[in-house]
């Protein structure tokens, strides 16, 4: 028991005497906080010391080259961002601490970038901003919204810092919004206004949850089934249409089809057997713009299994007669041209077979015809 | 003819009393009819129509009009035009209007529209522009008239003027031209409005009047059954 007090004791002590060397050293509770523009030159003067008093700079513990003072002072040019930090500087004999100051570097503001729009019409609207370039330091936004002569409060956002949110009051309305914003920091200030009509920025959200399916036994059909966003609080007085957009993954021309209703649609004119990629857009029926386009849904369209697709593999790559390079399977008949039409049970299971194979071999002969 | 402003107002307020009093249109065939569904679904593209017809007369006649009417940012405060009727209404007032009421606030603000928009054809305005209002007013006689032909439909009275409250739109004795200008100019926006208003007032009313068989049936339809 007697091991724990003694120990105990030395870290109270320690502590006291930590807090008492500090407070010997230090002039300043808390160092000057400074900011400074980049590229600019700044002078930084030793607290109170004499220009020609005897000092010691050093920033975040680093000692600096004595070239760079000016007496006292401690003379930057051409500031960089590695340039902040915390300057001190001592008395060179007594190394105490005379003066400490935080320096950041950093840009007034250029004017913000601001922009609104309804995904959530007729519930309201949000804004959002940003700055074209950054500051580096620490920079405050304030955002005013004006319907006519009326103040309206735009609630800040709870997870994002540079959105806030509007809720309309009145619908319809011909009187237009105006929506100012105005950006300071420590060495500037900047401000944009932005004005639109209430109809004008009605812009949902894609639609989500788009899937798209093969159609058993349709080789060239896709089924695209797909959800009105979530954030559209009102479909039902607000309908929405939709625009959807599809194509092979191999080629680059889009297909389109604009659906005035319904959350479904079957593409009919999909090429066999070729993956596709598959958006849809949403607007409202009457007023706005498009939404963005929606996650891809990729599906390719059902075809037939093929059966003996092993065995007839090794296909010679021309052949002039569709029968007498095939080594024919020993179950399968192979179609020859002439036996189409000649009825009999056993060919038509062959018929369906055999196209998979002799499309193989004979792509560009004259057997093009048995392809169906 | 250079009329005088008295005279023009005098005269507009006759065109109006004249509008009020057509007869309504008789109400639809009731053997075998669909009900009201059709005639509303019409009426609901007459304001597509009228908007889409709207924009390029609008474009004419704010060119015609000069800046800053025809400046995309001009957000003048809404001075005078008084009178005009306007679409904008508060939100929840707007969902929970019923049916009736609903109908009677599109019916009343397009025969007020009707009115002024008649009365816009100005000594200076272009033969052009004057063919150009002509036609937006028929079709827009034309959207009254659906708009009344679904309230018989829903054996809704369509609504009668009462004495003195016709739309006169007296200018005061020294209205200016900039004033008169920027009467058309809100005429035009609350014209504007009203269509995309109306737009989804009879998105409403399509919604409430179809029939929950109706759509099911359609909806097995298109899944090839």
């Amino acid at each position: 028991m007697a091991a724990p007090v003694p120990w105990a004791c030395c870290a109270v002590l320690a502590a006291a005497a930590a807090v008492v060397y500090t407070q010997r050293h230090s002039s300043q509770e808390a160092p000057h906080v400074q900011y400074e523009r980049l590229g600019s030159d700044v002078t930084l003067p030793c607290g109170t010391a004499n220009w020609d008093a005897a000092v010691t700079w050093r920033v975040n513990g680093t000692d600096l080259a004595p070239d760079l003072l000016n007496g006292s002072q401690l003379v930057l040019r051409g500031l960089e961002l590695g340039h902040s930090g915390l300057y001190a500087c001592f008395h060179r004999d007594s190394w105490h601490l005379h003066h400490q100051v935080l320096l950041h570097v950093g840009l007034p503001p250029r004017e913000p970038v601001l922009s609104c729009r309804s995904n959530t019409y007729p519930k309201g609207f949000y804004c959002s901003w940003h700055l074209p370039a950054p500051t580096y330091i620490p920079n405050t936004f304030n955002v005013t919204v004006l319907h006519g002569s009326k103040i309206m409060v735009c609630e800040k956002d709870p997870a994002l810092k540079n959105r806030c949110h509007i809720r309309y009051m009145h619908l319809f309305s011909t009187i237009k919004y105006k929506v100012s914003i105005s950006v300071s920091n420590a060495l500037g200030h900047n401000a944009t206004a932005i004005t639109f009509d209430e109809f004008t920025i009605v812009k949902p959200d894609p639609p989500e949850n788009v899937v798209a399916r093969p159609v058993p036994s349709s080789p060239r059909r896709l089924e695209v089934t797909w959800q009105t966003p979530s954030t559209w609080p009102d479909p039902e007085s607000f309908p929405l249409k939709f625009f959807l957009r599809y194509r092979p993954l191999i080629l680059d021309q889009w297909q389109h089809v604009e659906l005035s209703d319904g959350t479904a649609h079957t593409i009919t004119d999909a090429y066999a057997g070729k993956e596709y990629i598959i958006q849809v857009a949403a607007k409202d029926n009457e007023i706005g713009t498009w939404s963005d386009w929606s996650v891809a849904a990729h599906a390719t369209p059902w075809t037939e299994e093929p059966r003996h697709l092993t065995t007839e593999a090794q296909a010679p790559e021309t052949t002039t007669s569709t029968t007498s390079s095939l080594a024919p399977p020993p179950t399968t008949k192979i179609c020859d041209p002439g036996e189409l039409g000649s009825g009999g049970g056993s060919s038509t299971p062959s018929l369906v077979r055999v196209p998979v194979t002799l499309a193989l071999a004979a792509a560009a002969t004259a057997a093009s015809s048995l392809l169906v | 003819m250079d009329l005088r402003a008295g005279d023009s107002w005098g005269m507009l307020a006759c065109l109006c009393t004249v509008l009020w009093h057509l007869p309504a249109v008789p109400a639809l065939n009731r053997t075998g009819d669909p009900g009201p569904g059709p005639s509303i679904q019409k009426t609901y593209d007459l304001t597509r129509y009228l908007e889409h017809q709207l924009r390029s007369l609008a474009g004419t006649y704010l060119n015609y009009l000069g800046p800053p009417f025809n400046e995309p940012d001009f957000n003048p405060p809404r001075l005078g035009a008084e009178t005009l009727p306007r679409a904008t209404v508060n939100l929840d007032v707007w969902r929970s209007l019923n049916d009736k009421l609903r109908l009677t606030q599109n019916y009343e603000a397009y025969s007020h529209l009707l009115c002024y928009l008649r009365g816009l054809n100005r000594q200076a305005a272009t033969g052009e522009l004057r063919r150009s209002l002509a036609h937006f007013c028929t079709s827009l006689q034309g959207l009254l008239g659906s708009i009344a032909g679904v309230m018989a439909a829903l054996g809704y009275p369509l609504p009668q003027p009462l004495p003195g409250t016709e739309p006169t739109w007296a200018p005061g004795p020294a209205h200016s031209d900039f004033l008169q200008k920027m009467d058309d100019f809100w005429l035009l926006k609350e014209l504007q409005t009203w269509l995309w208003r109306s737009a989804k007032d009879f998105n409403r009313l399509k919604k409430k009047m179809q029939p929950p068989a109706a759509a099911v049936t359609l909806h097995l339809e298109a899944h090839g059954f």
